[in-house]
Parts: structure tokens; sequence; C-alpha cells
């Protein structure tokens, strides 16, 4: 039974002990140029990986993804529009930021331990739960001034002129104004709503 | 009321003038209107002109024009509420193309077949009508003419028309639109009860906790129903579900507890699934079962009701005897159900096995009281019949029938669909109250009560819809009259049946109509026609509501209603001319009297007096044949139901009343039939009494899934369905020439799943050919909005003229309603190429 | 298009034809001239009309059409965009158009608390306009234009 444990741990030993000699034949130029591309290799990888993880081809591998938000994004403005600028998924659901995206990355563990016990497999499983996810997504926009959808609209370049009569009235009394952050009006913008008994603004 | 800025300045200079004259102006000039005798308007209630539900509105006229409409609070049906069409029933009578005078194919001075058409007067239309008859019945007999009426036809034109024909033309050719929308739900009734329309009524609706929907989008074609289901559902969500299956995802699913999207054509194993769950699990009601219930085996591969030489049609082993059945008990119906299992269901239908557990238990489990709606899903299907059996079946087997709350609900796509077409049996094989042209004891009734010799009505039936067409295409239907509906736009595989026969040299067709539609088009003589509240009517509704109006205002230039034109043409006969000779010789007192004399001038039907008619209103068919025609037609027609289940109210009643449910007895309307207590006709003791039976039991069938006539393969890869939208009614002859109707929904399009799109390099907007093997039609591709199909289906709406896509639609029909299956046929899609 | 035009005069019962347009083939006016065998180009899907401007009813009681796009707006179990403005209490936000005072009433006419469920589904009676012109005049007359006598 612990034979396995017992060679890895002699494995592990071994590599340890020769790593914790000094260099015998490798001069010191190889060792700080080769670690460091070592070391950019490694990062590299590891961002690669990461940046894998926030495309959207990654996001609906999951069929729960597919089937259900994806399926929804597509006939809407984000999805489909005049100009064909279109927002993917980690546009609006992963941080720019680097900090915050690796504190949403380590959240999204928890996400893949419902995939793997199929916590949300079926649709009216998702159904059931659509509320709480959404709730999720609004209380991170609400916290960070709905920094998503501001990577892409910025107060700054909307042209109310061309905004229709009460999409412009709106922004000049809510948005401008700082009263209102973008999610407080466009929730369900991009996929169906949860039941929104109770939401504010929408009783 | 509101000034436009125009008028607050004209008003004002008025104002200014007058007192620099130094004068007093004429209140109307200084502010608003409020001068009662010219504020007032005149309000009267009508029917909505549109679909089945039957909403009753109220119908503001002034100085002979209808100003403004809306829903009548007093109405059951509607409570005040109208759906968007008949919020806009004001404008629909006044299309700037109205039809003002007849119009003939004229070459030369005279009728030619591919003549121009040409203003003439009504005479010369009538006689050159008259003579084509003529000398039709003369060459090739009474078959060799023909009428195509409708389910929006009055009451009384659906009665004149059927009298004209069978006991006139002596010719049972004579079918309505409705052919293609209810004759499955009426084979349904007949087969499973023995007695038309549905046991329960709308209070159901309100009375339920369970609604199932079976192929209808009553969120779009019975909007006002559904604001009742959805109050319903709404104000008890936590005691009320809603089921809704369909072929693709629809506005109904907004309100669907358990959504469910099938392949076309499996609802057939859906229903014998249910059927299966309930006898497994043991919730048969068998008390109610033991005591009201028979068990017949019926007949399978039936075929298609395709041209007797397609290949389908001579591989089918029962083509011919496709109504057949035999007795079996119910462990044989055990058995035979039993290989509906929810695996193999599930499978075969992309129904999850967990809402296929969970649709069943909601007729299974006692508790719960269930209303199973549905419409053209069901009717408009190769196995439609079968289809309205089986969940008739389901609702049997657990005894949830004929009680509030608990109704299998067939829902009627017309406004007289059940009250002109059905009751009035406007059909080729039906006479009044469900009595048939086979059976010479219903024949003689209705010779007696039609006062005509026995002999006329001829035995055998007539064409229906599908087969007149095919039978003006092979020119044994010769002359032909079109009334009330657009069947060139509505009828199935144009293409290679309707417009052949209509343009068949050999063939005179006549269509009546108040705008110049595409079966006009495809006409030889149009005749321009009244509509709506320009003549008194009355409509039957889906819940057996019989509602009146009075005519309101006058048609405009020289259109006339249906009835004055049925009458009027009756004149231009004798009997001596269309009439049996050896009938004739037998009864020489008929002979050389005009039809007229004989169906309308025959001692009932002028039995009531000009001066019986309402003093408010105009009555232009009353006064132009000297007595009180409605009434005289619908007393006489009443008389046939009267006694016999299907009572009616006095004609007079009707116009007070918000429309009644027959059978009115003792002055009585009937909620729920077949129930002792609620239905006078149930036996006392009885409890239930499926009268319509001779044993008062009405009947389980056991019948199994069989495919579709056509489903897509290699080439033709996609599934057709076809129907309406909200906001037109049928083929949008009305509804497509009020502005604010056409702008809310102006062309067709094609909708289909984006990723459909995406396989075959199509996007939303992009104009794209439907193909099939008939024929093709150009449209647009719409990948989101209002419905959305599965992968694999494409749905588009028939409503559009300019879009006709019966072009591509088979002409297969159930072979037991000869309903058209408008929901199932294959097609491509590829791009046109133009921008 | 062949413009279908029939202008009638009636005496004594005969027919004076004044000026008539004959015509066969295009006779359905909605197929815009089209013959029934062949297939006209699609027309193109057209946009909603989205400037916010109020339309002026036919008469009081026909439902207002919308003036704005829809796209996108869910009215479905679980939430109904339109009250998120139209609500009696959101209209202070919103400056919307509040929802009459009928879509409070239930079936007896008695007023409720909030909005109506059988009036849940705005779309019912409630459409956008899209920017494309009829293709048949209506001549509907204004109660209005009757009684001045216009």
């Amino acid at each position: 039974m612990l034979t396995p444990f017992k060679k890895l741990w002699g494995f592990v030993c071994r590599i340890w002990s020769s790593a914790n000699r000094p260099a015998k034949h490798l001069s010191i130029g190889f060792l700080t140029i080769g670690g460091f591309v070592a070391g950019v290799m490694f990062w590299g990888g590891f961002n690669t990986a990461l940046e894998y993880t926030n495309t959207e081809e990654f996001c609906v591998s999951c069929h729960e993804m597919g089937d259900n938000v994806f399926v929804e994004l597509k006939p809407t403005i984000h999805y489909s529009n005049r100009s064909g600028v279109r927002a993917t998924c980690p546009d609006c659901h992963v941080p720019h930021n680097w900090t915050d995206k690796i504190s949403r990355k380590m959240q999204a563990s928890k996400e893949v331990w419902g995939k793997l016990f199929g916590t949300i497999n079926t649709r009216e499983k998702f159904q059931a739960e659509r509320r709480r996810l959404a709730g999720h997504e609004w209380d991170r926009l609400k916290a960070n001034n709905s920094l998503e959808c501001r990577n892409c609209h910025s107060t700054e370049s909307m042209d109310i002129t061309v905004q229709s009569t009460r999409a412009a009235e709106a922004h000049q009394a809510f948005l401008f104004t700082g009263e209102k952050t973008c999610i407080d009006c466009h929730k369900g913008i991009a996929h169906e709503l949860p039941d929104m008994t109770g939401v504010e603004g929408w009783e | 009321m509101k000034l436009s800025r125009r008028d607050y300045i004209k008003a004002n200079a008025v104002a200014v003038a007058a007192g620099v004259a130094g004068m007093t102006a004429p209140s109307a000039a200084s502010n608003l209107l409020t001068e009662s005798s010219k504020t007032a308007l005149t309000w009267s209630k009508a029917p909505c002109r549109f679909c089945g539900t039957g909403c009753s509105v109220m119908v503001g006229t002034k100085e002979g024009k209808v100003v403004a409409t809306h829903g009548d609070v007093k109405a059951e049906v509607n409570r005040g509420l109208n759906c968007v069409k008949g919020y806009f029933l004001s404008k629909i009578m006044y299309g700037k193309d109205r039809l003002k005078t007849p119009l003939l194919r004229m070459k030369d001075g005279k009728y030619h077949k591919e003549g121009e058409f040409t203003p003439v007067s009504w005479d010369v239309a009538f006689d050159t009508m008259a003579d084509k008859f003529k000398s039709a019945i003369k060459a090739k007999g009474p078959t060799s003419v023909g009428m195509f009426g409708s389910g929006q036809w009055t009451v009384w034109e659906g009665y004149a028309a059927s009298k004209l024909m069978k006991a006139g033309f002596a010719s049972n050719n004579i079918d309505p639109n409705a052919r293609h929308c209810m004759a499955s739900a009426v084979g349904g009734f007949m087969r499973t009860f023995g007695i038309d329309e549905p046991m329960g009524c709308y209070d159901d609706i309100e009375a339920t906790d369970t609604f199932v929907l079976w192929g209808s989008n009553m969120a779009e074609m019975h909007p006002i129903l559904w604001t009742r289901v959805t109050d319903r559902r709404l104000s008890a969500p936590d005691t009320t579900k809603v089921a809704v299956l369909s072929t693709y995802e629809h506005r109904c699913y907004d309100l669907a507890d358990i959504p469910m999207i099938f392949t076309p054509q499996t609802d057939l194993a859906i229903l014998n699934f249910i059927a299966n769950y309930i006898i497994q699990n043991d919730k048969v009601n068998q008390n109610f079962v033991s005591k009201h219930v028979n068990f017949r085996r019926g007949n399978d591969d039936i075929g298609y009701g395709l041209r007797p030489e397609h290949e389908l049609q001579k591989k089918a082993k029962n083509a011919d005897k496709a109504g057949g059945s035999s007795e079996m008990s119910f462990e044989e119906f055990k058995t035979f159900v039993a290989d509906y299992t929810v695996e193999k269901v599930s499978k075969l239908s992309g129904v999850s096995e967990k809402h296929l557990v969970e649709l069943a238990e909601l007729y299974a489990d006692p508790d719960r009281k269930v209303v199973s709606f549905w419409t053209m899903g069901v009717n408009q299907h190769t196995r439609g019949v079968w289809c309205n059996n089986l969940i008739y079946n389901i609702h049997l087997l657990v005894g949830k029938i004929s009680t509030p709350g608990n109704s299998p609900f067939s829902l009627t796509g017309q406004p007289s669909a059940c009250g002109t077409a059905r009751e009035v049996g406007t059909f080729s094989h039906r006479l009044p109250a469900d009595m048939v042209v086979k059976n010479p004891k219903h024949r003689a009734i209705a010779e007696k009560i039609w006062k005509i010799p026995a002999g006329v009505i001829p035995p055998k039936p007539g064409f229906h819809a599908v087969l007149q067409n095919r039978m003006l295409k092979d020119g044994k239907l010769n002359a032909y009259w079109v009334m009330c509906n657009n069947n060139m736009q509505a009828a199935p595989n144009l293409n290679e049946e309707g417009y052949p026969g209509y343009r068949n040299p050999e063939n005179f067709i006549v269509v009546s109509d108040p705008y110049p539609t595409v079966t006009a088009e495809a006409a030889d003589l149009i005749l321009p026609t009244a509509m709506w509240v320009e003549k008194e009517g009355a409509y039957g509704n889906a819940e057996r509501r019989t509602q009146f109006w009075h005519q309101l205002v006058e048609a405009p230039g020289e259109a006339r209603s249906d009835l004055w034109q049925l009458m009027e043409f009756s004149k231009r006969f004798t009997t001596d001319e269309v009439w049996p000779a050896d009938v004739l010789k037998e009864n020489p007192e008929y002979k050389g009297k005009t039809l007229y004399d004989v169906l309308y001038k025959n001692g009932s039907v002028d039995k009531y007096p000009l001066e019986q008619t309402h003093k408010d209103y105009s009555n232009q068919e009353s006064s132009d044949f000297g007595f009180y025609v409605q009434k005289g037609l619908f007393e006489e027609y009443a008389a046939f139901g009267r006694g016999h289940a299907h009572d009616l109210a006095p004609f007079d009643t009707y116009h007070k009343e918000r429309g009644l449910r027959w059978p009115v007895v003792d002055g009585k309307e009937t909620k729920w039939r077949f129930k002792e207590g609620s239905d006078p006709y149930a036996k006392p003791g009885s409890d239930y009494d499926f009268y319509g039976k001779p044993d008062g039991r009405a009947i389980i069938f056991a019948l199994p899934y069989e495919p579709a006539a056509e489903s897509p393969d290699e080439e033709y890869d996609l599934w057709l369905s076809t129907g309406r939208v909200l906001e037109h009614w049928h083929s949008g002859s009305m509804t497509q020439r009020v502005p604010e109707l056409y702008k809310a929904f102006p062309d067709a399009v094609v909708f289909m799943h984006p990723d459909d799109a995406g396989k075959r390099g199509l996007r939303r907007g992009q104009e794209v050919k439907i193909i099939s093997r008939r024929g093709e039609m150009v449209t647009r591709v719409e990948t989101r909005g209002r419905n959305k199909p599965p992968k694999g289906l494409v749905f588009v709406p028939w409503f559009d003229a300019s879009q006709l896509i019966n072009k591509v639609t088979l002409d297969a029909t159930d072979p037991l309603s000869k309903q058209t299956d408008f929901k199932k046929c294959a097609v491509k899609i590829v791009a046109t190429g133009r921008a | 298009m062949k413009r279908f035009l029939i202008h009638i005069t009636t005496t004594i019962g005969l027919l004076a034809l004044a000026s008539t347009a004959a015509f066969s083939d295009g006779a359905a006016t909605l197929r815009q001239g089209e013959p029934i065998a062949s297939e006209p180009q699609a027309p193109k899907i057209t946009k909603v009309e989205n400037n916010d401007v109020k339309r002026v009813r036919n008469y009081p009681e026909q439902p207002p059409t919308i003036p704005h796009k829809t796209r996108d707006y869910e009215i479905s179990l679980n939430a109904n965009k339109c009250m998120s403005c139209h609500a009696r209490t959101r209209t202070g936000e919103s400056q919307a158009p509040m929802v009459s005072v009928t879509h409070y009433m239930d079936r007896d006419n008695q007023v409720l608390a909030t909005v109506s469920p059988r009036r849940y589904f705005c779309n019912q009676c409630h459409v956008t306009q899209v920017t494309a012109p009829p293709l048949v005049e209506n001549e509907f007359t204004d109660v209005e234009n009757i009684i001045k006598g216009e």
C-alpha cells in the first residue's frame, strides 16, 4: 500500500539533495540566464494556461455554459449588433486587473467543483440556481462600479446626442451624476433573468 | 379629447376675429367640443371579427362610420379586454382598396378566362355566373359545382349557403375553410363522444390548477384566453402549473413551469406514454372507467390523405377503412400502451424523462384538476383525429372531464368555426346538428325542415377542401364559389393543386371578398362583399357561446353581404334546372319554382315581417327581401337542434345577451355537458352520461405512433412548420390593411435556430429560398424574436400575401378528418445571393 | 405597381364608368403587382422606430403603440422588464408613462394593489412599430374630424 508513497518520497529527497548542492559544472552566468529563461517559461506557461481559461472557447466547452447562458447571449445586442464588435464571456465576467483576476480565478475553483459534481448539469438545476448565480455577478459589478461594463462603455466617450431620448435622459440623471452604476439598470441585457422578486428597481 | 396645434391656432384665430367684430363665436370655435349632441357616440355590442375566443367588443359609431372599439366589460369571455388585433377592429373595414363593385375578367366586352378584371353590374355578374353554374350542371351533373365557405361566415350565411348547395343545387360539394382548422377536432369528438364540441367552457380556466398546452400557442393565437390563464397562474403561483408542449419555443413558454419541445409527430407517443404511466402507477379512476368508458382498437396504417396514386397511399394497409375499429378490453389496452415506456418515448420525442414523468403526474395525481388546451398543432396533423382521441383517453382514464376545472378543451381558430361550420354543418358530409348526409334518416329530417321533397339531398359526401382543389385541377369541378376566405393563400400545395385548379380554362371561379385578395386575383369574377358590422350577424365561439350583432354601418359602394349574394343568386335558378327529374316528377308542385322560392320564401324563413327588425339599426338584406331574413333563417335552423341536445335560445334573446352557451334549456345555458346536474340532457342517476353514444359511454381508443407523411432527409434537411402571429389574422387580408398592425409585424420571415443558419452560412436578415419538392418561396432569415425553433426545424407564418408559404407545403391530410398537416413537411434553405 | 383604382358613379342602377384601370395579374394589392406564380424579392427586415415620441391614438381606448425598441426585454415568469419603468412606483425615476388605471383592475373591476396578472404580458396589446410605410392606405376617420365636419 505504502510503496508508491515511499518511492515518491525517495524521488523528492534525491531531487532536493542534488538541487541543494552548489553547481559544479555550470557557470554563474548560465545559471542566472537559464534561471531567468526557465522563470519566463514557467510564468509564460502559467499565464498561457490562465489566459486560455479566459477565452469564450474554454467557457462554452462546458455544456452548462454552452446550453444555458451562451445560447441566451446569442440573440442579444452584446453578441449580435450593427458593427460586429461583441463581448465574449470573459469581457464581462473576468476582471481585467491582475489581482482581481487571480482572486476571481480562485473563486472559480468552486465552479470546477460544481462542474465535477453536476450541480447545474441540467437546465432545471441551472434555473433553480439562477438567482444566486446572477446575484454574485450583480454584487461584483455593483462593488466595482460596473468596471467590466466600463472597460468598453466609458461615460466620457458616450455621445448622448446619438442615444435615444430616454437613454440620454436616464444617463444624464443617474449615470453621469454617479447616483447609479450600469448594473443598477441594465440587469438581464445579455442573459435571461432569474426570478426578480424583491430585486430593487423591479417592483 | 385633444386639439392639435393647428386646430388650436385655428380656434384662437376665429376667437380673435370674432372679438374684433364684436360678436360671440359658436362654442365649438372657442374651445374644446363639449356639446353632447356632437360628442355622443352610439355604442353597440358585437363579437370580435377574428379568432375563436369570441370576445365581445363595444363598437362606437358616428354618422355612419365606426370610430372606436373597446373590450366589452359586460362580456364573460373577455371582461373589457381585447388583444392588439381586437383593439384595432375599428380600422379593418377602411382599407383604401375596398371592393365596391363586381369585377369580371373581360376581353372585347365579354367574359374571358384570360381577360382583365372589369367593373360590371350585379346583374351582369350574377347572369354570367348563373350561366356557368347551369352549363356545368347540365354537362356533368351537380358534382361539377361547388362552394368553399368559412368559419367566418355568420350562422345564417352558412345556413343559407348549405341550403343553396345541398337543397338547391343538390350537391354536397360545400366545405368550409374550417376543414383546414377544426376537422380533426370534430373527428375526435364524434369518434370518442358521438357529439361535437367541448364539454367544458372557459370557466374551467379559473377553476383548474393545471394547464397543459398540446401544440397550441395561446399567447399569440388566443390572447384573451391566455390573459385568463396568466391571471390564474400568477394569482396562485404556489398551486397552479403550466406545461407547454410544442415543436418549437414560442411565447407560451414565457409562462411555462414545464417547458417541453418534442420532435414533430411524437406527440402520439407522448400521449400513449401518459396513458401507460397512469395505468402502471395504478392511477386509473376505476369507478369512472368501469361505468362510463368502452375500449376500442382503431385501425392503424391508414395512409396520409394524398392522391390515391401516391406511393404512400398505395402502401397503406387501411387507407380505405381508416375509420374502422374493433372492441377490446381494458387489459388489452393496458398491453397496447405498455410499449410506450418513458425511456423509449423520451428517446423518440427528445423530451427528458424527468419532464415526461412530471407531465404524466399532472394527469395522474388525483388531487390535481387538469385542463388540456390544443389547437392547430394537434388538428393540422396527419393523425389529428387520433391525437384528439389520445388526449381524451388520458382524461377519461382518470375521470378528469366535464366538471369545473377538468376539461379536455379543443380551441377553435375561427370566430364561428363552431357556430357556423360545425353546428350548421357546412361540411361536405354534414347537415345541421351533427347529422350527416350519408344517413337516410338525417336526410329525411333535413328535407322535412327545409320543406323540400325527399331525394333532393344526395347521399354521397361531396368534395372536401383539399379534394376540391384537386378536382378543380382535374377539371371535374367546374363552377366554384369561394366566400369569406382566402384559400389560394391558405390551402396547401398552391403550386401543384390550388393555382392550376383555379386557372384551369375549364373552370369558372367566383370569389366574394371585401378586399382584392390573392384568391380574388386567381378568380374570374370578384364580388364585393360587406363585412363584420356592415351586416347583422351571429357567431358561435369555442365554448358553445352563440353571439349576435346588429348591422351598425352601411357597406361601401355596391358591396353586399354573403347572405344577400346567396339569396339573390338563388333567384336565377328554377328547380327544373337543378333538381333530379324523378324527384320533380313525383312532386310536381315544385316545378318551375325558383330556388329562392323553395329555399327562402318557403313559409318559414319568410315568417317574420320586416317590422320585427330593430328600429335603430339598418338591415340591408331584410329591407331588400321584404322580411326579417336573419330571424327566419335562424329560427328554421334552430329547429334542427332544439330537443336534440343542441338547443338554441329564441332569436331575440341573443340580441340582448352577451351570448349563451348551448344547449340552452328553459332559458338556461349549459356550462358542463355530460355531467348530471350541470347538463339537462344527462339522465338522472347516470352521474356522467356521454349521450352522444347509444350506451352513454365514451370510447378510449388504442392508436399507435406512426411517422409523418414527409420527414427531413439528406436533401430536404429541415422540418417546416407554418402558423400565425399575434398581430395578423389568418391571411392578413384585414390586419395587413391596418397600418399599426402592419407596422408591428410587416412581412413574413423564416424563424430558425442560429446554429442552423450558421451551418448554412446564413445570417439574420439575409434573403433565402425555402425549397420543397413542390415549390419555393423567398423570405428572410430571422434568428431571434418571439419564436425559437430547435435545430432542424423552421417556422414560417402564412399571413403575408407576398410570401406564400403554401407554395411549399404538402397537401397530406388526416385520412379521417381530411384536414391538412400544415405543421410538417421537409424543406431546404439556400441563400438567394441577393442583398 | 399597378394601382387599382375604381371610381364608380351609379345612376339609376346603371353603371357609369368614370375612370377605370382594368387589371388581372397583380390584382392582389398586398402583393404590390407581383403575379401569384412568381416570387418577389423579400422586403428587408426593417428597423423599429425608437424616437420616444408619443403617437396620436386613433381613439381613446386604443392601446398606445410602443415608441421605442423592446429588443431583449424579457416578460416571463421571472421578470417583466416593461414594468421596471412603467410601474406606478417606477415612473418617478423613469419618467415613463404609468400603465393606465385599468391595468390595476381584476376581472371583476376591483382595483388591486399592483398590476393585475391578466395584464401581465404587455405584448398582447402593445406593439412596436417599424419604419416601413404601410402597403395600403387606411381611410379610417378620426371622430374629431367627423364632428368638426371636415
